[in-house]
Order: structure tokens, then C-alpha cells, then sequence
């Protein structure tokens, strides 16, 4: 009887888990949605720090996830730069070289203390240090 | 034979100074190896910074 009881317990507690878990993640992705809308429009863009940037003004929701995702980004910089005996600074901008690479046309960008731009149909000048890269 | 004496000795006069003389630089000679080595760690960083962004998507949106 106990064990039965527990055993439904616990099952219970799964199910609130996994709808908590999927409550979570509808709202992630609706975020995200708004986000990506930001990122096509150019409200948002990347720099070539590595880390995203604010264009022009954008809702609460969305300047929030901005800051959320730099934070995590640093978090990954400098997991990669503890890997390669690198700055953090360094990890970040190699980064930027492929983020930077990866833009499409219309979303926006800005390298070093310049103005942000917009991407046009043909490709970016990247920082001198992305060359070699590839 | 003294003269030979005389001969011989001009002649090794003569081939010391043909001679190259090789000084060794005052200063010590320094080869630069670090733009190899930082040429590497960008290429490296590069794969990385892809694995990066390819194992962290969220972190990535496009």
C-alpha cells in the first residue's frame, strides 16, 4: 500500500516536473521568437566582441534574452579560453569571426567602436584577425 | 735560405690577409617565432568557435 502510494507520488511529481519543464520551454520559445524577429529586423545584432548588442529599442522581454545569452556566452568564452590558454577576450572575438561570418542579409553588425550596419547582399569586411581563420 | 725564410713569410702574410674574418654580432641574434604561434592559436580558436556555436545553438540564434 505504501509503496503504491509513493510509486503514484513520485509519478506525480514526474508529471508536474515535465509540465513545468514544457511550460518552460513554450515560453523560451516564444521569447526566442520575438528575438529572432529582432535579429532578422536588425534591432539586434552581433558585434565583434562576441557578444550580441541592442540596435534600437526593443521590448523588456527581448533586451533581457540579449543580456541572458551574452551571459552565458561569456560563461562558454571563458570555458574556451581556460581550454586554450587564450584570453577571454581572444576566445570571444574568434568567435565573432563566425558569428560575424554566418550574418544574413538585413541583420546588423558592428566591428570594433564603429557605428552598427546593416549586412547587405554581399559579404562583410571581418577584423584582420579572422583571415587566416577561414 | 734566408731569403726563403723572407718568401714564406710574405706568403703567410698574404694568406692571412685573404682571410674572412667572421665576427660574432654584439648583440645576441633573436628569431621571431610568435606570429607562427599566434597564427595557430586563431586557426585553432576558429574550429572551436564553430564547435562552439554548433554544440550551444541557444546561445547563437539566427
Amino acid at each position: 500500500m505504501t509503496g503504491k502510494m509513493a510509486k503514484s507520488r513520485w509519478l506525480a511529481a514526474a508529471m508536474l516536473a515535465l509540465a513545468g519543464g514544457m511550460g518552460m520551454s513554450g515560453a523560451a520559445m516564444a521569447q526566442s521568437a520575438d528575438l529572432a524577429a529582432a535579429l532578422s529586423s536588425g534591432a539586434v545584432g552581433e558585434q565583434a566582441d562576441g557578444y550580441m548588442g541592442v540596435v534600437t529599442s526593443v521590448s523588456a522581454p527581448v533586451r533581457k534574452e540579449v543580456e541572458s545569452i551574452n551571459i552565458k556566452r561569456r560563461q562558454a568564452y571563458t570555458d574556451l579560453a581556460g581550454k586554450r590558454g587564450v584570453t577571454v577576450q581572444d576566445a570571444a572575438a574568434a568567435t565573432a569571426c563566425q558569428t560575424l561570418t554566418r550574418l544574413k542579409a538585413g541583420q546588423a553588425y558592428r566591428i570594433g567602436g564603429g557605428a552598427w550596419q546593416k549586412k547587405g547582399s554581399s559579404a562583410i569586411a571581418l577584423p584582420a584577425y579572422c583571415a587566416s581563420g577561414g | 735560405m734566408k731569403r726563403m725564410t723572407i718568401m714564406t713569410a710574405g706568403l703567410a702574410g698574404l694568406a692571412l690577409g685573404g682571410c674572412i674574418q667572421v665576427k660574432s654580432p654584439d648583440k645576441p641574434i633573436e628569431i621571431n617565432l610568435n606570429v607562427k604561434v599566434q597564427q595557430e592559436v586563431v586557426v585553432k580558436l576558429q574550429r572551436d568557435a564553430q564547435d562552439l556555436i554548433q554544440n550551444n545553438p541557444e546561445l547563437f540564434p539566427q
